[in-house]
């Protein structure tokens, strides 16, 4: 894919600079409290469920499923012109944390909630490679 | 959708019931009428929104003058007073909410109604937030003035109609009236002032004496509820 410039690049803060550079490297990374063992995401300096502050950087599995989404068919801006329609979803990670993302190598027709999918990644940047998800293969 | 059957035709009903009042507006921002038809042949800009569904870009401000109730005894105009609010909180990012179709106007809700002592169908006249139409339908259900999934029936039945049960966004809202961004709830205030005063022209509400505006921020994250109220509901 090309023309990725435009768009709204993530900028990496010291709070998700592990969670970009792992994105680089194609590996979804959450956060598993070492105390109670809750999995979270988005990042935060703490665990969500019992408040401590022992989270840890775990990979994960990548695999997930749709529990709602949209069909985007305006483009946000220019930048994204190229990519509509195209489709935006909460995604049920299998750990258990809810991720917004996009659902891509799908018809917007044939998406669903209950889809089984799986991360993949875009590189949109030197930098940033951003995680998608694709609808799980059946031989999977 | 998916869980209470509501349909693409009662999310436009948000937006036709949003036009009827326009259209009785003189400073509204898109005074047409529209039919249901209209806004499911709109194009669609994210599924299940179309253009016509999602709320208008506008250049605007609101204020409003508090004051004691004491003072306002002498000021020339007829004082409107606050009887209730209640604030509630959910998420910050939509993918943290708890749930979809059940918002924190719950709380905000329960305490405004809490304070004013109270409840949804003592309410005359409602301003409800209205950035996307499913917005109100999940709304109205919250602050307790339909039952879960009811709310799309309610609004296509006409019950949020000027001669309803409840009317509802009845300067247009954000969906016809003006959309300006942060201010837009100040509009819903406004409104209610006007309607408690009987100063809201062809769109006034017949012996409103209670209002309700409901406001919310974020992706369904912040909510504020406000009652309303003329003196003899103090």
């Amino acid at each position: 894919m090309t023309g990725h410039s435009q768009k709204f690049l993530p900028q990496p803060q010291p709070g998700t600079e592990t969670y970009w550079n792992a994105c680089r490297q194609h590996e979804l990374l959450i956060q598993r409290c070492s105390e109670c063992g809750t999995h979270q995401f988005y990042p935060r300096i703490f665990c969500t469920s019992c408040s401590s502050k022992a989270v840890d950087w775990v990979s994960a599995s990548g695999h997930g499923k749709v529990l709602t989404w949209t069909v985007v068919r305006r483009a946000v801006s220019a930048a994204y012109a190229a990519d509509v329609p195209y489709i935006i979803a909460l995604i049920e990670l299998q750990e258990g944390p809810v991720m917004m993302s996009k659902v891509s190598s799908c018809e917007p027709e044939s998406v669903c909630s209950g889809m089984a999918v799986e991360v993949s990644f875009e590189d949109w940047s030197e930098q940033v490679s951003m995680p998608v998800f694709i609808p799980t293969s059946s031989k999977d | 959708m998916d869980r209470y059957g509501t349909t693409p035709e009662h999310l436009a009903a948000v937006a036709v019931n949003g036009r009827n009042y326009a259209s009785l507006n003189p400073h509204a921002q898109m005074r047409e009428p529209i039919s249901i038809a209209d806004v499911l042949n709109s194009r669609m800009i994210a599924d299940p929104l179309h253009l016509l569904d999602c709320s208008l870009v506008s250049d605007g401000g609101a204020a409003v003058v508090l004051t004691s109730a004491e003072r306002a005894k002498d000021f020339p105009q007829r004082p409107v007073y606050l009887l209730g609010f209640g604030e509630g909180h959910g998420h910050e990012h939509i993918s943290q909410a708890r749930s979809l179709t059940t918002s924190a106007a719950v709380e905000s809700g329960r305490r405004a109604f809490r304070m004013a002592g109270m409840g949804p169908g003592d309410i005359d006249v409602a301003q409800i937030y209205d950035c996307f139409t499913p917005v109100v339908l999940i709304e109205l259900e919250d602050l307790g003035f339909c039952n879960k999934g009811e709310a799309g029936a309610f609004v296509a039945s006409g019950e949020t109609a000027l001669d309803g049960s409840l009317p509802m966004n009845t300067n247009g809202g954000l969906l016809s009236y003006c959309h300006p961004g942060n201010p837009g709830s100040m509009f819903g205030l406004t409104e209610a002032v006007a309607q408690l005063r009987g100063e809201a022209g062809e769109r006034q509400v017949k012996s409103a004496e209670t209002a309700l505006v409901h406001g919310q921020g974020g992706i369904m994250s912040s909510h504020a509820t406000l009652i309303l109220g003329q003196e003899q509901a103090l």
